[in-house]
Parts: C-alpha cells; sequence; structure tokens
C-alpha cells in the first residue's frame, strides 16, 4: 500500500506548461534508492561468496551465536548469516518477477480496458473492482491452491493478486488524463488511438505508476515470503527468507538467534522499496515549508490625522507585511479608518495585498507572514498583541471568497453555524440555532430551519453564500470583512448577495470592509474605495458617486476604470 | 442515529425557489436508498462471482484435477473416487448446477480428511479470525487516527520539525515490518525471553493472554501506515478554507479539531480502512501460523498445503470473501453516515 496521491502527481503532469516538472531529490529516496542498490549487490555477489557455506551441512547444529555464526546455524549447522544472505537472490528474483508480470499485464489490462467500447470498459471496471476487493493474500493463497506449492506457483500466484490494483490505477489514470485538455487536443487533431496511448498517455501516468511500483514489489516481497513462510512457496532444498523465518520459528524456544537474519533482511528490503515509493511520492509533490505567523507593533509617526472621530470603528495605521523566510514586503504601510455604517472597498488585481491588508484586520494572516503595525484598533480595543477568541468572534464577522470551500462538508450547517455562538458568546444552543433560523429568514433563505439541518453540499453556491453572511451577522460584529464574497458566483447571484450585503448593512449599521477586484462591484456598493497596487495604496476615492477618469489621479486607478462597465445595484432589498 | 439523521432529511424539504435541483437538494432519504439499492445489487452480484470463483479453484487445476487432488500415489480407484465425489465426471454445466444449489444450503460437501461437511470445519474457525481481526481493526482504526492527528496538529505549519521526522522514520521502519516477521519477533520477546505472555495458542491457556500477541502484531503496523495516512491528510484538512472559516470564528482548539477536523479525516481514513481492513484479513491467515491460531489461515493452509482438502478450500475462501464483501458495506454505511457525500459517487 503505497501512501502516494495519484491524483496530484496527474495535476503537475497535466500543466507541464505552467510548472515545470522538476524533480526534487530527497533524503528518503536517496536512503532507498542506497539500501536497495546494497539489497542487488547482495543478491548478485552473496550466492558466488557464500553459496558453499550456505548450503554445506556444517559440524556444529543448533548453535547461537558467536565469533564464527554471528546469527547461530540452523539443526544441519548450516551458518544463518550465509544463508540469508545467500536467500536474497531467490527471493528478491521472485518478487521481482512477480512485481514485473503484475505491472505489465496489469498495465495492459487497464489501458485495454480504457480503449474497449463503453460497454466492456463498464465491465471491464467492474471486475477490476471486484478483484481488487479481495485481500491480495487470499488471491494469491487460491491461486496456490490452484496450482500447487512450489516457486513458479508462488511468483504467479502473487503476480495474479497484484494485477487488479495495477490494472485500476492505469485505468483511472487513463480515464483522467484522457479527459485532459491536451490530450483532447491531440483527438480533435487526429491522432489516432493507439497512438494517443504511446505518445500521450502512457508518459504522463509513469510517476503514479513508479510509485505503485515500488510499493507493489515491497508488498510482492513480503507476500512471497508469508506464503513461504507457510509453506506454500519454496520447497527444500530450495530456500528464500520465508522458508528460513519459518525453520526459525520451529526452534524459537531453543535458538531464537535464528530468525534475526531473515526477520531482519525482510524489513530491510521491504523498508528501501517503501522508501523509495514514498519518496518518488514527495519527488512529484513537494511541500512548501513555512513559519507561524506574526502581527507585531510598529515603532514610528502615525500616518493617519484626525482619525480621533467619535464614529470611527475600525483604526489601521502603518499595516505592514512581509515574507517570514525571504523578508519580501507584500504589504507596506497601508493606512485607512473605517466609521459606523461605512463600507470601504479595497480593490486591485490579484497580488496587490487587499486580502493580506484584511487578513491582518481579521488577525487570521496566513502561516509564513510576519506583519507590523503601527496601531490596529477595532471599536476601541487594540488588536494588536493578545485578544481574547470572544473578544475577535464578537467583534469581527466574516464572509469568504467561495462558500463551496468556506463551510465544512461534514457537519451541518446549524451545527458549524452555531459553535460560535455557543461557544463563544455563551448562547444556549436553542437559542443560537433559534437566533441563525431568524438570520437566515432575514438573508432570504427559505424554510431556515430546514436549512439548519442540511448539509452545504445541498445548497447552492449562493445560498451557501448567504448563510454564511447570515452567520457572520449573527455576533452582531462592529465590523463585517468580506473577502472577495461574490467573485465565486455567477453574475445573478453576485447581484442579489451585493444588495443583500448593502441592506445588512444599512438596517445594522455594520461597517463594512469590501474587498473585491473589480472596480465596478466596489463603486456600486462602496462609500469610500482604496486602489491598492504592490502592496501600497495607490488611490484613494472618497467620492464614489461623481466617480470618472477624470477624478482620479493615479494611472492605474483610470486603467481600472477604463476597463469596467459601470454595475448599478439596487439600494433596496429585493422584495 | 443514522435513522434519525435520514428522517429528519426525509421531512418534507424547504421550498428552494432558486436551487436547481429542488426536490434532490432537499433530502437524503433518496440518496441512501439509491445507495442501498445500489450496494444490495453489488452484493448480490459479488457473492455470485464469490460462487463462481470457489466453483473454479477446482476446475482450473491445471491437467487432471481428479490426478492432482487424488495424489501422485493414489491408486487408479481412488481417483476415479475422487472425480465421482467432486463430480468431475459430469458435464460441466451440470457440475456448475449441483454446486450452486449446494452452496445455497451452505453445503460444500464434506471434508476428506475429517469426513465432517467442510462447511463446519470452517465455521469453527471463523470466530477465531473474526475475534482477532475485528480486536486489530477497532484498534488500528482509533489508535492510528488519534496519533496520525496528534502529530499531525503538532506539526502544523512545519512546528516541530524533529517530531515530523521522528514520526516518519520509526512508522516508516514499524510499517514497514511484515506482520508475521513482527508476530515471530514478539514470540521472542514475551513468551521466550521474558516469559510474561503465552508463545501460542492452547487450550491451556487463557484465551485473553493468548489473543493479545496476534491482536498486538497484526495492529502495530496497520497503526503506523494509518498514522501515516492521517498525519498527511490532517495538514491537507488544516489548510482547507472551512478550518479558516472555524478559526475566524475563534473556536477552542478542541472544537476545532474535534468537532470540525476529525469527521473530514474519517472520511479518509475509513475509505482507506477498507483496504487496510482487506490487507489485514490477508496478513491474519499467515499471522495465525505464527500462533498456532485455531482460525481460518491454519485451516485453509493445511487443507492446501498438506490434506488438497477441496471442499474445505472452496468453503474457506466463500467464508473470507464473504467476510471482505460485508465488512466493506458496513464501513461504506458508516461513511455514508458520516459524510452523506459518499453516498453519491463511486470511490476510487
Amino acid at each position: 500500500m503505497t501512501e502516494s496521491n495519484p491524483a496530484a502527481a496527474v495535476r503537475v503532469a497535466g500543466a507541464p506548461a505552467d510548472r515545470a516538472r522538476t524533480f526534487a531529490w530527497n533524503p528518503g529516496l536517496v536512503i532507498g534508492l542506497v539500501m536497495l542498490v546494497v539489497v542487488a549487490l547482495t543478491a548478485i555477489i552473496a550466492p558466488l561468496v557464500f553459496g558453499a557455506q550456505a548450503t554445506g551441512v556444517g559440524s556444529d547444529p543448533g548453535q547461537s551465536a558467536s565469533a564464527a555464526h554471528p546469527l547461530g546455524t540452523d539443526t544441519l549447522g548450516r551458518d544463518m548469516l550465509a544463508r540469508t544472505l545467500v536467500a536474497t537472490q531467490s527471493t528478491v528474483l521472485m518478487a521481482l518477477f512477480a512485481t514485473a508480470l503484475s505491472s505489465v499485464v496489469g498495465i495492459a489490462l487497464g489501458i485495454g480496458v480504457w480503449l474497449a467500447p463503453r460497454r466492456l470498459r463498464e465491465l471491464g471496471l467492474r471486475l477490476i473492482e471486484f478483484a481488487v476487493s479481495y485481500p491480495t493474500m487470499l488471491v494469491a493463497i487460491i491461486v496456490a491452491a490452484i496450482l500447487g506449492q512450489g516457486v513458479v506457483q508462488v511468483v504467479v500466484a502473487v503476480a495474479v493478486a497484484n494485477i487488479a490494483g495495477f490494472a485500476r490505477l492505469t485505468a483511472n489514470l487513463a480515464a483522467k488524463i484522457s479527459a485532459s485538455e491536451y490530450v483532447t487536443t491531440a483527438r480533435l487533431m487526429g491522432v489516432p488511438v493507439h497512438r494517443l496511448a504511446l505518445r500521450h498517455v502512457l508518459p504522463n501516468m509513469a510517476e503514479p505508476i513508479l510509485i505503485l511500483i515500488a510499493g507493489a514489489f515491497s508488498g510482492a516481497l513480503v507476500e512471497i515470503s508469508g506464503l513461504s513462510f507457510i509453506g506454500l512457496g519454496a520447497q527444500s532444498p530450495a530456500f528464500d527468507w520465508g522458508t528460513l523465518l519459518n525453520d526459525g520459528l520451529s526452534r524459537i524456544a531453543v535458538n531464537p538467534i535464528v530468525i534475526v537474519g531473515p526477520a531482519v533482511a525482510l524489513t530491510f528490503t521491504s523498508l528501501a522499496a517503501l522508501m523509495v515509493g514514498d519518496g518518488l511520492a514527495a519527488a512529484a509533490n513537494p511541500r512548501s515549508n513555512s513559519t507561524r505567523a506574526r502581527l507585531v507593533r510598529a515603532e514610528g509617526e502615525p500616518a493617519l490625522v484626525a482619525t480621533e472621530g467619535d464614529d470611527v470603528v475600525l483604526i489601521a495605521d502603518g499595516i505592514t507585511v512581509t515574507h517570514g523566510s525571504t523578508g519580501r514586503p507584500l504589504v507596506s504601510d497601508v493606512s485607512f479608518t473605517i466609521r459606523r455604517g461605512e463600507v470601504l472597498g479595497i480593490v486591485g488585481e490579484s497580488g496587490s495585498g487587499k486580502s493580506l491588508t484584511a487578513s491582518v484586520v481579521a488577525r487570521l494572516l496566513g502561516e509564513g507572514l510576519e506583519a507590523s503595525a503601527r496601531r490596529l484598533e477595532l471599536g476601541g480595543t487594540d488588536l494588536i498583541g493578545r485578544v481574547s477568541g470572544r473578544t475577535l468572534a464578537s467583534k469581527i464577522g466574516l464572509v469568504y471568497q467561495d462558500p463551496g470551500t468556506a463551510l465544512n462538508p461534514a457537519l451541518v450547517l446549524g451545527s458549524q453555524l452555531s459553535d460560535v455562538l455557543t461557544i463563544r458568546l455563551g448562547f444556549p444552543r436553542r437559542g443560537a440555532l433559534g437566533l441563525l433560523a431568524r438570520a437566515f429568514e432575514a438573508v432570504k433563505l427559505s424554510d431556515p430551519e430546514g436549512r439548519l439541518r442540511q448539509h452545504p453540499h445541498q445548497l447552492s453556491g449562493g445560498m451557501k453564500q448567504r448563510a454564511m453572511i447570515a452567520s457572520a451577522m449573527s455576533t452582531k460584529p462592529d465590523l463585517l470583512i468580506a473577502d472577495e464574497p461574490t467573485t465565486a458566483l455567477d453574475v445573478t447571484v453576485q447581484r442579489e448577495v451585493l444588495s443583500l450585503l448593502r441592506r445588512m448593512n444599512e438596517q445594522s449599521g455594520t461597517a463594512v470592509l469590501f474587498i473585491s477586484h473589480d472596480l465596478g462591484v466596489v463603486r456600486a456598493l462602496c462609500d469610500r474605495v482604496l486602489v491598492m497596487k504592490d502592496g501600497r495604496i495607490v488611490e484613494r476615492i472618497d467620492d464614489v458617486a461623481t466617480l470618472s477618469e477624470d477624478t482620479v489621479e493615479h494611472p492605474y486607478t483610470k486603467q481600472l476604470l477604463a476597463a469596467t462597465p459601470v454595475v448599478a445595484v439596487p439600494r433596496e432589498a429585493r422584495s | 442515529m443514522s435513522t434519525t439523521t435520514a428522517d429528519s432529511f426525509a421531512a418534507p424539504g424547504p421550498g428552494t425557489p432558486e436551487s436547481t435541483r429542488p426536490v434532490k437538494a432537499a433530502t437524503l432519504a433518496g440518496a441512501w436508498r439509491t445507495f442501498l439499492v445500489r450496494r444490495v445489487v453489488g452484493l448480490i452480484v459479488n457473492l455470485a462471482l464469490l460462487v463462481l470463483v470457489t466453483f473454479l479453484i477446482v476446475q482450473l487445476i491445471p491437467g487432471d484435477p481428479a490426478t492432482a487432488i487424488a495424489g501422485e500415489s493414489a491408486s487408479l480407484d481412488q481417483v476415479e473416487l475422487v472425480r465421482t465425489q467432486l463430480g468431475l465426471d459430469q458435464p460441466l454445466p451440470v457440475q456448475l448446477w449441483t454446486y450452486v444449489s449446494g452452496v445455497v444450503q451452505g453445503d460444500f460437501g464434506d471434508s476428506y480428511r475429517y469426513r465432517q461437511p467442510a462447511m463446519d470445519i470452517v465455521m469453527t474457525a471463523v470466530p477465531y479470525t473474526l475475534t482477532i481481526t475485528i480486536a486489530a481493526v477497532v484498534l488500528l482504526l482509533v489508535l492510528g487516527i488519534a496519533l496520525g492527528m496528534a502529530i499531525g496538529v503538532a506539526t502544523r505549519g512545519d512546528r516541530r520539525r524533529w517530531l515530523d521526522l521522528s514520526f516518519s522514520v520509526i512508522t516508516g521502519i514499524i510499517s514497514s515490518i511484515p506482520t508475521y516477521v513482527l508476530a515471530t519477533g514478539f514470540v521472542v520477546v514475551f513468551a521466550v525471553l521474558w516469559r510474561v505472555l503465552p508463545p501460542a495458542y492452547s487450550p491451556a491457556y487463557n484465551i485473553g493472554a493468548a489473543a493479545i500477541l496476534p491482536i498486538a502484531s497484526l495492529s502495530i503496523g496497520g497503526i503506523c501506515s494509518v498514522a501515516r495516512i492521517v498525519r498527511r491528510e490532517t495538514a491537507v484538512i488544516l489548510e482547507q478554507d472551512y478550518m479558516r472559516t472555524a478559526r475566524g470564528w475563534r473556536l477552542p482548539t478542541l472544537t476545532l479539531y474535534v468537532k470540525h477536523m476529525l469527521p473530514n479525516l474519517l472520511t479518509t481514513a475509513l475509505t482507506l480502512s477498507g483496504i487496510i481492513l482487506t490487507a489485514l484479513l490477508g496478513s491474519a491467515l499467515i499471522t495465525e501460523a505464527v500462533f498456532a491460531w485455531p482460525g481460518l489461515g491454519g485451516v485453509i493452509v493445511q487443507a492446501i498445503a498438506v490434506d488438497k482438502d477441496y471442499p474445505v478450500i472452496r468453503a474457506a475462501v466463500f467464508v473470507i470473501g464473504l467476510i471482505s464483501l460485508v465488512m466493506t458495506l458496513i464501513i461504506d454505511i458508516i461513511l455514508g453516515i458520516i459524510d452523506p457525500r459518499t453516498l453519491g459517487g463511486k470511490r476510487d
């Protein structure tokens, strides 16, 4: 069993243009390969050097560990170390043959099933599923029952048992890859099917299949030795690690040292194959390194003057975000305030730092980033330093970009959305659910009680986003942070969500920090707008109503305006 | 719990003015019905295939099956006796019909060696195998998930790299030790050197004490494998948007991990546990040999290697296959209760 993720490997392979296939060597892979080389060398050399010692009857049988026989001797006085080393050849060869046989037949079957007409393909996939659901060991035992005992029989048995795994992976990968754009393109250009399979599909399956081969080799080794161990494999005088272990088991009470050789050899080789498999998987999907996020207070003169108005909800002064390990600045000295009942928009292209700015205000900065601010206050609470979860939960409401992923797929809405109310704000469970039901009603979700019992996947995207807004507003926050809340929704649903946000803002007087890349959306909703580019505020638009290319100064804003059609959002709620 | 959940969804669904699939979106009862129908049909098909496979075990023996089963030293009369006993002198469709009608009544013929119905011999062994297998599955799921989750949370965002590294190395080594090697090692350490546990099953020992080593050797490798997978999955889930949402609600650590992360982990863990379970059943067959455990492994190996007792082989293969089919079904039902999304689609 390899703990690989073939799907991820396919994704990488499927996008050769934007991510070059760099092979990341890692220590596990190198160590595993070195171990395999050691095993291979032993398999080649040991029979030549120790062959006589391993099979010749010795003078002192049943010995424990000694200088002459570090791992003892068996009942016929044969040195166990020599026997273990010599058995490497037969064991590894058997495992290799079985793996080769199962991978070749399995891959051929998988491709065949994928190329077959639809009916046959469905049937083939069913049969493969059936075969896979069986314990490999049981299949091997069935085959051994048919063919009898012996080396060849065991190799065939284990190979047959592993075919289904290869066939399934190949068929799945082929299905995924054949649905990909470059194969569709090739097909449209009239490339024949067999060429398609050889040139486009097979090479892109190499990585996941290599990983499976490493796993299958380890599996075959363990299974073949296991069958030998229970007496179905190599028969005397032939011997492999499994039979050596079995011989040792019978004398375990008298001379336990004799099992050490085969036990260590089996574990060593299977570990080597496992490390190679894991190493290959890790090389295909390198993980990024990061450290935890920090927010610290920066020294210096405040950039904001006259911010002490009585209705100011949020004061953010000098927000700066840098990448932890490289020190690259991502947001530089961003300052703004939001008044009660005001909707402040931040607009900018992706990578301009607008979402990072919002995440600093929300105290949800991602891992690996460092942030500082001269001043960050929300409704009189200093947000720099330690702030209780309860305070943050009650003061800040959050709405995210993609309602499809922002809700927990495994929990019903009522259960996940009420947690903040019951745990952080001390509501009784029933009261929290009642409050949520009313909040659902306020965002015009039909049958609120019924919705609370549903899982996220049972709602449409727009409904999920409205549920998120309802939940965010249920804590009666001072500030609602909406980070691209309409980007993942289609246009008609966008309008609903925007007018809902506007209505919530007007009814409750909650200040809103609205992040978007779409100036059209922002100018329709917001009272004031900040334009960000490369981590800096390049334009502050205080009067959205009269906004035109003539009233702005920065060329980037002019570009944005020129590229944006005007969108009107009705100020009144939909009836 | 399952029924209440399903029923509450069956309640008249909220009117859904803008849902594209108003009927489907509202209830899970339909999804459950389709799921159960599909699984029952699948089970029947699989059972039929299983009967066919066990039937073919004898027919596929290379050369003349009757000669092979009777043994090389058998007289011509003995070979003919075997031939008539197994009905090999009949045309193939008749053989299949006789076999199937026997199997439907649980009759796989009499064991050559014990002169008793083969099914009786197999059924005597089943409880022993099920005991250690189920105990091992429960242990490896509970401990594997707990360990993997704890390590995954403790090492999130590259914290405690030493812990991550030592966890990977230790679990990697342990999970690559074949179960029967581990079992042999346990016998040496606990039964031969320390003499605290019985080395093998025997009526003389307390069965509870005798079961400890088989269960431990079956589950420890699996615990490490599951923990490795869960640890990796934990890292993935911690990056998910819904976990950020939960952090945005400022939920306490325990709620965050147990309520919001664990159900999503279980989906992966249980999906995998189906595979692990069938693998475990296979390992159990071999591990039993180490402890002389009177389960199916001993029965089937004895029947193949020593007695050529084909009625017993057929019955044992059928029962083992049945166990893995039923266990897979149970796991899928549990999965459906935890995460109804798995009801609809095919898993791979």
